[in-house]
């Protein structure tokens, strides 16, 4: 009997795996995902992260019924993704990093023609469309033709495609990849106010660190085709044990600090010299009493977690 | 999915596939130039060949089918095709929409388009080569068309079907197998002509029932009995087979994750 979801659950995917075969007279394999398990509660943003060739792709693309997985069981909002894909995809969308829709087609024509695809029509499809070309400020861009727009008016045109049914759950894979900083914070804030004011459950995948710190309840580390963590940001770091990081602006750099005691790792930074010790608490006076006793200057000091990017690094070593 | 649903995904593609038809020289060359260009050709050398009006009538009625059922399989594979030059292959297939209605908006679009063509080409045939191709009279100029309109939704459905299973590889099928169809089915000639085995093949070709029927308004004896309803059962035989090979086709797409490889 397969498993039944909880309704807290928007995503439950348990052992999943999928590899891609190629060739015909040479069979290639490659294994995308090795049982990746995971899973994502309703209202929150989920974010998966890993290095390229990962799987994160291939995870997100089985959860929005693009791809169907060999083995594992896979249930979003409550439905199979391979037996009942017809009656979820009402209720998903997706938008990526490096949209691409009909060269010749407007703005406001790829928005209605996705529209209608979900079943909207007449004065409903026009509020709709209306509505979302005013919320990702298309209006000047309305007429224009998709190959006329660059690369952050597309991404827009992206979203606006990607809330055109109104979904309960959102893909974005890669939702802020080649744009302009000023573009991604934009389209970050979009995010984040989708799941404030709507209530929605988003699942996105990224490269960037402070993107997936600032938008993310959740994360999950996924390499080699496998969740290796799932948890908060915080938790994450904790988890993995990282320890904190003390940031010294010394005159001279002693010889001894990389070796000092409950020192892990001692690296230079703009300046800075970064060390990671066990516990902070315990190392900062042990590392200012003997700098005091060498007559090292401290010029400044800063304690901080780790970055979500070192974890990650570890993760991915 | 309930009536109104099935109808609105369908108006999506006609809507689409319309407007995209209208912005795009590549269309304009489709619907006016190549078929123009063929009666054109063709006609002159019915005259260089002195062949009498009726063996004239013979050749441009084929030729006329073969414009509108080629511009008419080219839209029904534009449902395929426009998502695969643009990259949104996955945007299509992840909406709640069945392959019928890709087919069938498509195909609307190419009768419209066919239908043009056929007026367009009747024109011009009646006008420089006095053809009257509604001589036979409007019942039987209604079934001829609905048999081009019918073998070319089956194999643009096929070519659909092609493309989503061997991915841009398949393009060239778009342009390709309406033309082999056409050759078997005899636009230029009777399929008796034909070696006796790709005759075999010829009479397994809706179109080869159309086209004898319609010919058989002009004084040309039918090769067949009961032509317009072998015709028809055909037509229906293939439409679902070509329906569940581009269904399956779809499913493969997504176990093998060339659905994803078609788009961005």
């Amino acid at each position: 009997m397969p498993p039944v979801s909880a309704p807290s659950l928007a995503v439950e995917a348990r052992e999943v795996t999928k590899t891609f075969r190629s060739g015909w007279l040479r069979r290639r394999e490659t294994v995308a995902l090795r049982g990746a398990t995971l899973s994502v509660e309703r209202g929150t943003i989920f974010g998966l992260l890993g290095p390229n060739g990962a799987g994160k792709t291939t995870l997100l693309s089985i959860l929005a019924t693009l791809l169907t997985p060999d083995g594992g069981q896979v249930r979003v909002l409550g439905h199979d993704v391979v037996h009942e894909a017809a009656r979820l995809r009402h209720r998903l969308n997706m938008a990526s990093g490096r949209p691409s829709f009909l060269w010749s087609l407007r703005v406001d024509e790829i928005v209605s023609f996705y529209g209608r695809l979900y079943g909207l029509h007449g004065q409903a499809l026009r509020r709709r469309v209306d509505g979302l070309i005013d919320q990702y400020e298309l209006g000047p861009y309305r007429r224009a033709q998709y190959n006329e727009l660059s690369t952050g008016i597309k991404q827009r045109v992206a979203l606006a495609k990607a809330l055109v049914n109104d979904p309960e759950l959102l893909f974005l894979d890669e939702p802020t990849l080649g744009l302009d900083p000023d573009v991604s914070v934009r389209v970050r804030q979009h995010i984040a106010a989708l799941r404030r004011e709507r209530g929605m459950t988003i699942v996105l995948t990224t490269h960037y660190m402070r993107e997936a710190e600032e938008l993310c309840d959740e994360i999950g580390f996924i390499k080699a085709g496998r969740i290796l963590a799932h948890g908060t940001a915080d938790g994450l770091k904790r988890q993995i044990g990282l320890g904190d990081v003390i940031a010294l602006k010394l005159d001279v750099k002693p010889v001894w600090l990389a070796e000092a005691s409950g020192v892990l790792r001692c690296v230079e930074v703009d300046g800075w010299i970064e060390c990671t010790v066990d516990d902070a608490e315990k190392r900062v006076p042990e590392l200012l009493r003997a700098f005091a006793a060498e007559g090292v200057e401290v010029r400044n000091l800063q304690v901080r977690e780790p970055e979500l990017e070192e974890v990650f690094v570890e993760l991915a070593r | 999915m309930s009536w109104r649903a099935e109808v609105l995904a369908a108006w999506a593609v006609v809507v689409r596939n319309a407007l995209m038809g209208m912005r795009n020289v590549f269309f304009f060359f489709e619907l006016l130039f190549w078929p123009v260009v063929g009666v054109l050709s063709i006609g002159l050398m019915t005259r260089f060949l002195g062949l009498t009006p009726e063996q004239g009538t013979f050749v441009l009625v084929g030729t006329i089918a073969l414009s509108v059922i080629n511009v008419c399989q080219l839209e029904v594979a534009y449902a395929m095709l426009l998502d695969v030059w643009s990259k949104s292959v996955k945007h299509q297939f992840m909406a709640p929409i069945g392959v019928r209605h890709l087919t069938a908006g498509a195909w609307l679009v190419g009768m419209l388009r066919g239908f043009l063509i056929f007026v367009l080409l009747s024109v011009m045939g009646a006008w420089v080569f006095g053809l009257n191709v509604l001589a036979a009279g409007p019942g039987p100029v209604a079934v001829f068309l609905l048999g081009c309109f019918l073998t070319a939704w089956v194999v643009g459905v096929a070519v659909c079907a092609l493309i989503t299973l061997f991915g841009n590889r398949a393009e060239a099928f778009a342009w390709a197998s309406v033309n082999m169809v056409l050759v078997l089915a005899g636009i230029y000639y009777p399929t008796s002509v034909l070696p006796r085995p790709v005759a075999a093949i010829a009479d397994a070709i809706p179109l080869t029932y159309f086209l004898d029927a319609y010919r058989a308004h002009f004084g040309f004896p039918s090769e067949f009995t009961a032509p317009i309803t072998t015709g028809l059962a055909l037509s229906a035989v293939y439409a679902v087979l070509a329906h569940w090979a581009f269904y399956a086709a779809v499913q493969r797409a997504r176990q093998t994750g060339l659905l994803l490889k078609m788009s961005e």
